[in-house]
């Protein structure tokens, strides 16, 4: 049993990370492949939060969220002059720069060695010790920022950002503030992944920079691709494949040594196969056009 | 000065990547992300072809033809069907994505995830003045050198380098003029691919190689597009070359930490402040349009 809640908790986070990266590429049309790095900011400023602050789980959780938020700036300035290849390249250059800073920063990230000894999520002197209770924290957590997200893409906000999306230049004719939607968007996403890698941190216990490397963005962006964007379901598909995909191996009695080779394998063929035959994704409602 | 000299040497063959890069990004606007599985590919290929005792230069040309014919097919199978449907670039990214971890994660069933050798012993090393360099050192560069020159030669003299030049310039006017563009594009492919593979067979009999080597490759040769510039061919060759330099540098003025951050560093400010890269050619105001 303990296994299933493992792997339900990994959904949860992963669920997380795809909304928020689906909030920047299915509502906002903005490719990037940072994601990993910001998820990473989260994780190290709510771990350090945690264990030389000593405050508390939402604390930490919150300040993860404002660090990635604010960071974030990093790729939203960049995203008011630059598009397409040339913002990737862009988004590709902030995620070098911020996990070289978490690898060599040895005075604050304990460098390759990562932060041990994080706890576990403790609220009014309960520690959710169980995998369980785990499994129901964050399912709750995810529920809310489900909702939001739900919401807000019927918000004038949400619309204002398809409308971007769709035609920038006759978004802007009607009056819709672009570059002031854009550096909202990032901050938004990137402190809800930064919430992602608070409740990643504080399940595993220990972090160090090689979880959030360039391809852990590539890993993220595949999912949210594969799974669909431009709605909720999408993303919630794409965390589902991607915890479910390595269980459905299994059967093929594959070794553990390569399992994770195979995992990328599919994955690298479901990205050809879906823009091919299906470019928004199993559940999305947006695709390139 | 045997930093410099160090620095031309490794620039030399991000040099090659550069030019390798850009051949395809600058004809078809494809970032060409798989050209990164390519060059992973390329040295375990030869190194398969030496153990079961084939001669040096026979594998040297198993490679180069395994290299184009995989280029080709991802051409055929992914990148042509998109441009048909005239699919913006994400779509091409997102495609190439795919190909590059069905590339790197076939590598790593097949042959491991270690890292792997194609000469064994200490290198031959030549000093004069104050400089020593190792043999393959030298070797790796000449033979970019060469195939960097020889394609040049290519591209200035011979009809068909005449007619990717035009592609570059123009696809619009040189597919008017009646000119085959599928078949122009098959060339670009291959030649990109027989350059990626040649740089990755000098790096590798320098300094070893793992399935994982050719996505940092690539983006080095990317950021040497950009510091080179878009405008030319050699551009990107030359922008390779000052970036080696610079890397070298900083080994030596700091530390290889930072050698990453320095390098995305620098290609930000070149997207910011210089986006048309070091050689951009001057045009005709109307050109910009």
């Amino acid at each position: 049993m303990n296994y299933i809640y493992h792997l339900i908790i990994y959904f949860e986070i992963y669920a997380i990370v795809a909304m928020s990266l689906n909030l920047l590429i299915g509502y906002g049309g903005l490719l990037q492949v940072a994601h990993a790095a910001y998820y990473g900011i989260g994780a190290y400023a709510a771990a350090l939060v945690w264990t030389k602050l000593g405050w508390g789980f939402f604390p930490g959780l919150l300040g993860g969220a404002f660090v990635a938020g604010v960071l974030s700036l990093l790729v939203s300035l960049p995203a008011w002059r630059f598009k397409g290849d040339y913002f990737v390249m862009i988004s590709i250059a902030v995620q070098t720069l911020i996990y070289t800073v978490l690898y060599n920063w040895t005075e604050v990230t304990n460098g390759p060695f990562g932060i041990s000894g994080i706890s576990r999520p403790v609220i009014s002197n309960y520690v959710f010790v169980t995998t369980g209770s785990v499994t129901l924290l964050y399912g709750v957590l995810l529920l809310g920022l489900g909702i939001i997200m739900a919401l807000l893409k019927w918000s004038p906000f949400g619309r204002a950002l398809q409308a971007m999306r769709d035609d920038e230049l006759a978004a802007r004719s009607i009056g819709i503030p672009v570059d002031w939607l854009k550096l909202q968007a990032f901050a938004l996403a990137s402190a809800m992944v930064g919430i992602a890698g608070g409740l990643y941190a504080a399940y595993v216990s220990y972090i160090d920079p090689t979880s959030f490397s360039l391809n852990e963005s590539i890993l993220m962006l595949s999912m949210v691709i594969v799974g669909g964007t431009g709605n909720v379901r999408g993303p919630l598909t794409g965390a589902a494949v991607l915890i479910l995909l390595p269980e459905a191996l299994r059967f093929l009695h594959l070794p553990d040594a390569i399992a994770a080779n195979v995992r990328l394998l599919a994955y690298g063929l479901l990205l050809i196969v879906m823009m091919h035959l299906r470019p928004q994704g199993l559940a999305g409602t947006y695709r390139y056009q | 000065m045997q930093i410099l000299i160090n620095g031309f040497l490794q620039g030399v063959l991000i040099g090659g990547l550069g030019l390798a890069f850009a051949l395809v990004y600058r004809t078809t606007r494809v970032f060409h992300l798989a050209l990164g599985g390519l060059y992973a590919l390329a040295p375990f290929v030869l190194l398969a072809c030496l153990t079961t005792g084939l001669p040096i230069g026979f594998s040297i040309g198993v490679v180069l033809i395994v290299s184009i014919l995989l280029a080709l097919s991802l051409e055929e199978t992914i990148h042509w069907p998109f441009a048909r449907k005239r699919a913006p670039t994400e779509v091409h990214l997102i495609g190439s994505l795919g190909a590059y971890l069905i590339l790197v994660q076939s590598i790593a069933l097949i042959w491991g995830n270690e890292n792997r050798v194609l000469r064994s012993g200490v290198d031959t090393t030549w000093s004069f003045l104050e400089i020593t360099l190792a043999q393959a050192q030298l070797l790796g560069a000449a033979l970019t050198l060469l195939a960097v020159i020889a394609l040049s030669a290519w591209l200035s003299l011979a009809n068909r380098g005449l007619e990717l030049r035009a592609l570059a310039d123009n696809p619009v006017l040189v597919s008017l003029l009646g000119r085959n563009v599928r078949a122009l594009r098959r060339w670009v492919f291959g030649l990109s691919a027989a350059l990626a593979a040649t740089v990755a067979m000098a790096q590798a009999w320098d300094v070893g190689f793992d399935p994982h080597v050719g996505l940092n490759a690539v983006l080095l040769g990317m950021v040497a597009m950009i510091i080179g510039g878009t405008g030319s061919f050699i551009g990107p060759f030359i922008g390779g070359i000052l970036l080696g330099v610079l890397r070298a540098e900083v080994v030596w003025f700091g530390s290889a930490r930072w050698q990453e951050a320095v390098t995305f560093i620098l290609l930000g400010l070149f997207l910011f402040f210089r986006p048309q890269g070091i050689f951009a050619r001057r045009v005709r105001l109307e050109e910009n349009v």
